[in-house]
């Protein structure tokens, strides 16, 4: 092969090369820097949203389901509120984090979590989260509810990850078990 | 430094050469993230951390990086920043992330950062780079500010999340389709301005002019 061509071509890949063990070196960095505990982060927000205090998480382990999945689990110091961080399966693009707070039974809270859906300005001024708000966990049916307009998907996904809650609170929780 | 160079570079980015206003590029975060003044500001500081720092190491670079890798060089850096800013944002203010975190991630396709690292700081000293990326990103700012400003007031009769008392709310305007016709009432007002604002420049200019040619001390001479 003709060296004068093969030296650019060396040349570039190793620049990109370097280019990228730099950036990569410098990410781990920022990565050691800025970690988030994700445990503790959800401990936070549930104490953010309810104002309440979380010192122990009851299943910090969660649970699959075909739609969905539990990440974590815990109840309030006062043992009144119940704090959910589900996931929905089916959103345009990906998966929607949900924070699903129960009291006496009854959802008494919903605020969406991590995701990556940008439909959001849809569901400014719908009754969507009305379907689900005061209604009794152990039998709601939350995948019956209509969607928003526009936002078929993300709607989807928010129901999902309500419905999977819905699925572990029957299954493990009803009847007094914590 | 070139006084005169600095001066250009800077007032370049953020008026004769604004990126959303003039230049029209970025033109998706522009019209995503301004249904509201705050969202509107965190993405243009956002874009202009990344556009400072891509553009100082990209000018760093120039000399190293051979022209026909350049643009994955180029994506690269970029997409560093761009993560470097996810981890802050996710770290500091999580809420704020959450509801960005989309278009945040969209930055390092944002035409305006790449446009500029292929134009002016891959054949710029690292200074001007740096200049040139802080105006382009407080031109950007400015501009998706002003946008969020109008949006936020008039589909939600607020200010900076600050309700304003007595104002009708519409909330179909905080639709995309508003923000088109926000976006280009704005430019053409800023354009306009400018045009005027030139054309008054151009008038003082022709006016001066008989002062600068030498004739003021023609006529001195004469008068002695």
């Amino acid at each position: 092969m003709d060296r004068t061509k093969m030296f650019p071509m060396v040349k570039g890949v190793l620049v990109l090369a370097i280019i990228a063990l730099c950036s990569g070196l410098l990410l781990g960095i920022f990565n050691i820097i800025t970690y988030v505990d994700p445990l503790q982060s959800a401990y936070d927000r549930f104490a953010a949203d309810t104002g309440k205090s979380f010192s122990e998480m009851t299943d910090a382990e969660g649970k699959d389901y075909e739609n969905g999945s539990i990440i974590y689990y815990a109840v309030s110091d006062d043992g009144l509120t119940q704090a959910f961080l589900s996931e929905g399966k089916g959103g345009k693009f990906g998966s929607v984090q949900m924070y699903v707070y129960v009291t006496e039974g009854k959802i008494e809270k919903l605020v969406v979590g991590e995701n990556s859906e940008n439909y959001w300005s849809y569901f400014e001024g719908s009754t969507f989260y009305e379907q689900f708000l005061g209604k009794d966990i152990a039998t709601l049916n939350a995948l019956d509810a209509d969607n928003v307009t526009s936002a078929t998907r993300t709607s989807e996904a928010i129901k999902n990850a309500i419905d999977v809650v819905t699925q572990y609170y029957k299954e493990k929780l009803a009847g007094g078990t914590k | 430094m070139n006084t005169r160079k600095v001066k250009e570079t800077f007032l370049g980015g953020l008026i004769k050469n604004n990126p959303t206003f003039v230049l029209v590029l970025g033109t998706c975060p522009t019209i995503a993230m301004t249904t509201s003044l705050s969202q509107a500001f965190a993405m243009g500081l956002a874009t202009t951390f990344v556009l400072l720092f891509s553009n100082l190491f990209v000018s760093l670079l120039r000399n190293v990086i051979p022209s026909k890798v350049r643009i994955p060089c180029y994506i690269v850096i970029i997409s560093t920043f761009v993560i470097i800013v996810q981890m802050v944002m996710r770290k500091f203010l999580p809420e704020l992330y959450e509801t960005m975190q989309a278009f945040i991630a969209l930055i390092v396709v944002n035409c305006i950062i790449l446009a500029r690292a292929e134009s002016f700081a891959s054949c710029n000293r690292p200074l001007y780079s740096v200049l040139d990326g802080f105006s382009m990103g407080l031109g950007f700012t400015g501009a998706l500010c002003l946008i969020g400003i109008v949006r936020e007031f008039v589909a939600s009769g607020s200010f900076a999340g600050f309700a304003i008392p007595g104002f009708p709310t519409m909330s179909g305007v905080g639709a995309s389709a508003f923000g088109f016709i926000a976006f280009g009432c704005l430019m053409a007002l800023f354009n306009f301005v400018m045009q005027k604002l030139n054309e008054r420049k151009e008038k003082m200019k022709a006016v001066s002019l008989p002062l600068s040619d030498g004739r003021v001390d023609e006529l001195k001479e004469a008068t002695k």
